[in-house]
């Protein structure tokens, strides 16, 4: 492979594409995602955006982008992907566009969107080969109608769904696993917070071609409960703490980018956390953060022994 | 009834107080109706809570559009026409304001002659996530209504505040109580009004409003990035500030932490920030390496830059 434009942290773009000006929440961790990952796809890049947070960003009469975006409901947004790359390729073919000006296509969803609602119209399109990028910003609930519970929320997370019990009782959907036993051309995880490495996929994104998932956890203040300015701070605790791998599938093989050493303790990213304060306050709740750390330390282990 | 209402930027809480109030009055025997208002529901907006009180069951409903007490959370709000703070005052209107300018200029100010009562500054400071002043202020609303009792308030407040720990009760009840006892001048002062028949109902006045130009009216939807044209800089309560003494200019740093993309790099090579739509999150104050960017309170960056292009002025030949 070609050697990254990006080798070092001043190399990232210091003027940026997407427009000032939306309407996503101070320090919004899924904005800051967008908004880089757009930095590298360039200008020629068309938004299939299914409805959520990001609804946001394109509000009549005012975009963001430097060309169309194009929304859909939130179980169609592969399928609005498949019309429009279709469309181009007709395009192509009859020579009334040119190679130069072709589009990437990228759908654009939150987690609710990914994991549960539009699931099976991703894995339709990737069955169907479509080439396009599917960027989910993962805020683990549905933010934009105030952080309700989604199949992404981790385990012990409080939401609105239920904001006196223990949180959420299962596990965090696993959708990287679920994208890469489809057998993607690529799939990646990435952060705002960690913008060198997120420069660096997507560039190997935008180099290949099919399905292709960036899956970008996205630190949502209002909706986990910490202050804006900690977005990135979060965010970088999430990869430390192991409970966040950034990691990439290329060539049919998971390679993880960096192995946390050594590992933050959990409650260091949940305890900064409103929705997860009901494990510290009134009691402590050792089983419930003891059922958090045993999970990461056993997905580490997987990694170490190469089972992951 | 009593119509009341409360003014405050999204994160200070308004929901709350209105709730804590409600909940106060309903223990005192008021049939109440308690309920918050956004527009954008995020942090930093302009939103309003507002409260009816009354011995009878309540048929009005909607926005309180005349209140009998306006409470305000934040000062700065006067300022912003679509906070609609004043909307609907009238003479009779008690107001309480969470301000450190005295009533005399408020009056001044606001030209009413109206009651205003200043919330005093807290003795304790509040923590990140549970701002005090929301409880501060339904303490002092209960108190300038004069319906209810501190006992009963404090019932309130402990009951509402509960789901968030022990920690936010303490802090909670201390704060409704300092509302509580700084009105004590105002006690009962609020008077209900009576209700509007629907007849009196009257239409607004029919407001000719200028033309805007036509790239504000009707912007170019097929221009790119034309979202510039929000400024979501109005959001902004607290405003980074670089000092370039300090700063080491690795710009790709607090670059790349904001999530808006609004830092560049001006010709000295320093971060600049662009005012017109920092949204005031303050990453790139955490995220500075040499801690050469500081959160100052928006209003007095204002202030403070007022004042030197004042001193420019005067220093300039006339």
């Amino acid at each position: 492979m070609k050697e990254s434009q990006f080798k070092a942290a001043r190399d990232l773009p210091s003027s940026h594409i997407l427009g000032a000006g939306t309407a996503m929440c101070a320090g919004c961790g899924g904005l800051g995602a967008v908004r880089e990952v757009y930095d590298v796809l360039g200008k020629d890049t068309i938004f299939v955006n299914a409805a959520g947070c990001m609804t946001l960003l394109s509000v009549y009469p005012f975009t963001p982008f430097r060309g169309s975006w194009l929304y859909t409901a939130m179980a169609s947004a592969p399928a609005g992907g498949q019309g429009v790359r279709d469309a181009l390729d007709i395009r192509l073919e009859q020579g009334s566009l040119r190679k130069d000006e072709d589009l990437q296509v990228v759908v654009l969803t939150g987690d609710g969107t990914a994991n549960g609602i539009g699931l099976s119209a991703t894995s339709a399109a990737i069955d169907r080969q479509l080439d396009f990028i599917y960027l989910c910003y993962d805020n683990e609930g549905y933010g934009n109608t105030g952080q309700q519970t989604s199949a992404a929320t981790p385990h012990g997370a409080r939401t609105a769904t239920d904001p006196e019990t223990g949180g959420m009782p299962g596990r965090k959907k696993d959708l990287f696993a679920i994208w890469t036993a489809n057998r993607p051309t690529y799939a990646a995880t990435v952060l705002a917070a960690e913008p060198l490495d997120l420069a660096r996929k997507i560039e190997t994104a935008r180099s290949l071609s099919g399905p292709r998932l960036i899956l970008a956890l996205a630190p949502c203040p209002p909706g986990w409960g910490f202050e804006p300015s900690r977005s990135v701070e979060i965010g970088r605790l999430a990869v430390r703490t192991g409970i966040f791998p950034l990691k990439e599938y290329i060539d049919g093989r998971v390679v993880h980018n960096r192995i946390p050493h050594p590992r933050l303790p959990v409650e260091d990213y949940l305890k900064p956390q409103q929705r997860f304060a009901h494990l510290f306050e009134p009691q402590r709740d050792d089983k419930r953060i003891g059922e958090i750390q045993a999970a990461v330390d056993a997905y580490w282990l997987e990694v170490e022994n190469g089972h992951a | 009834m009593y119509r009341i209402r409360f003014h405050g930027r999204g994160g200070q809480g308004m929901k709350t107080a209105s709730r804590l109030l409600g909940t106060a009055l309903f223990k005192s025997g008021l049939e109440v109706q308690d309920a918050p208002r956004y527009g954008a529901e995020r942090r930093g907006a302009a939103m309003f809570a507002y409260v009816r009180a009354d011995r009878q069951p309540i048929r009005e409903r909607g926005n309180v559009v005349s209140p009998d007490l306006l409470l305000v959370a934040d000062d700065t709000l006067f300022q912003v026409p679509v906070a609609g703070v004043m909307a609907g005052v009238t003479a009779e209107t008690v107001l309480a304001v969470a301000s450190t300018t005295s009533e005399m200029i408020w009056r001044d100010r606001l030209k009413i002659a109206n009651p205003i009562y200043l919330l005093p500054h807290s003795e304790v400071v509040a923590d990140d996530d549970f701002p005090d002043v929301s409880a501060k202020i339904a303490g002092a609303a209960a108190r300038l209504t004069g319906l209810v009792s501190e006992a009963v308030l404090l019932q309130a407040v402990e009951e509402e505040i509960a789901q968030f720990g022990p920690k936010a009760v303490k802090l909670n009840l201390h704060a409704a109580l300092e509302g509580f006892q700084a009105m004590a001048a105002g006690e009962g002062s609020v008077r209900e009004s009576a209700d509007l028949p629907a007849d009196s109902y009257e239409k607004p006045e029919w407001i000719d409003l200028d033309l805007d130009l036509a790239a504000t009216a009707a912007p170019n939807i097929h221009a790119a990035a034309n979202s510039v044209q929000v400024r979501t800089g109005l959001w902004r309560t607290l405003r980074p500030v670089l000092d370039p003494k300090i700063c080491g200019k690795c710009t790709w740093i607090c670059g790349s932490s904001c999530p808006d993309g609004v830092i560049g790099v001006d010709a000295g090579g320093y971060p600049e920030i662009d005012y017109d739509h920092c949204k005031g999150c303050m990453i790139c104050v955490v995220q500075c390496p040499r801690h050469a960017i500081a959160a100052i309170p928006e209003q007095e960056a204002v202030d403070a830059l007022e004042k030197t292009k004042t001193a420019q002025l005067k220093g300039m030949p006339s």
